[in-house]
């Protein structure tokens, strides 16, 4: 294999990689709005905490796939 | 946005579908000092951090100036973004001790705000935040507070305490040690940093790519004729980002002051 193709299969690796890398917090993202809005909605006095632990949790979620993200550059 | 045409100004509008720079370290590198300290360039890069800095602190002493009993427009809205930063952040999830730690927690929110909204300020268009130098002050500096915290008021059982969890059963606590040693002292700060730093980078990178590509072809009309269309969708899909970015440029100071707030407090509260 030539230099040429391996750096492109290498771009290639780093892509597929972000891709498999975003399934995940994409998921996890998911099941965090999606419970904090039923919160929300059962019990709209508690809708302030509720939203402050949401964006807790999608901070965290999150972080997963920013750090693909940067990888995929360094890669 | 010169930067950023230039950045891209290789592009072959009559092959090409979208204008990607040859690297994209391009978009966020500024080589030409604006001048020179001995070997220290004080570069575009450079000047708008302190630009950044400036704005922060004058929005605050203007919004906040003299001793009034009706402030005005501008001082309620100021009021009204420091009282937020105050009783939601620091007491909210500190509780009644956040109160020592509202001018840092303030700090960090309008340095965040401001250099994240450069993003999509006209004529600045680079978020400061974007360059990792930073992110990763404030991350170690919140490393630097919430350790000293923790040490200062629970002494050496912090440390004990986290990587000798009592609450555990006896089999698994050196390995949920070893993990919470990891997470709490190593990945706390890394990821505080990359996570405001990954998600200027994205946006940065979209806006440029639509945007200039969407210029780029426009630009090119004598040239490609009918071809420059293809600019379009580029343009208003990058107008659309555009907006969004807004959001995500306050919701990440929101982020990492929360964050940032919610450590020191794991450190003031340790059962929790």
């Amino acid at each position: 294999m030539t230099l040429e193709a391996a750096e492109a299969l290498k771009g290639a690796l780093a892509l597929v990689g972000y891709g498999l890398a975003a399934i995940g917090p994409g998921i996890g993202i998911g099941i965090v709005v999606g419970n904090a809005i039923q919160a929300m909605a059962r019990q709209p006095e508690a809708a302030g905490m509720a939203r402050t632990t949401m964006f807790l949790g999608i901070a965290f979620t999150e972080a997963l796939a920013l750090i693909g993200f940067v990888l995929f550059f360094i890669a | 946005m010169e930067d950023v045409i230039l950045a891209a100004s290789s592009c072959d509008t009559s092959v090409e579908i979208i204008c990607a720079p040859e690297n994209v370290l391009e978009l966020f590198k500024f080589k030409d000092a604006l001048f020179s300290i001995g070997q220290f360039d004080f570069t575009r890069t450079v000047f708008l951090i302190f630009l950044a800095m400036a704005v922060a602190m004058a929005i605050l002493y203007f919004g906040l100036r003299g001793n009034r009993i009706v402030p005005s427009k501008f001082g309620a809205a100021i009021e009204s973004l420091v009282t937020f930063v105050k009783e939601e952040i620091a007491h909210g999830i500190i509780g009644p001790e956040g109160s020592k730690y509202t001018p840092y927690l303030l700090s960090v929110f309008m340095i965040v705000l401001v250099g994240n909204l450069f993003e999509v300020t006209p004529f600045i268009n680079f978020p400061v935040t974007s360059s990792m130098a930073l992110p990763a002050i404030i991350a170690v500096l919140t490393w630097v507070i919430f350790v000293f915290v923790g040490f200062s008021k629970n002494g050496i059982s912090y440390l004990i305490d986290t990587i000798w969890p009592k609450s555990v059963p006896i089999g698994l606590r050196w390995l949920v040690g070893l993990i919470e040693l990891v997470s709490v002292f190593l990945l706390r700060p890394v990821t505080l940093a990359v996570r405001l730093f990954a998600n200027m980078v994205a946006g940065h990178l979209m806006l440029t790519l639509l945007l200039a590509s969407g210029i780029i072809f426009f630009g090119d009309v004598a040239d490609i004729g009918a071809r420059s269309i293809i600019g379009l969708p580029w343009f208003v899909f990058g107008l659309g980002i555009f907006v969004f970015e807004i959001v995500v440029a306050v919701l990440q100071a929101y982020i990492i002051t929360l964050l940032s707030a919610v450590y020191v407090q794991t450190s003031v509260h340790p059962e929790h």
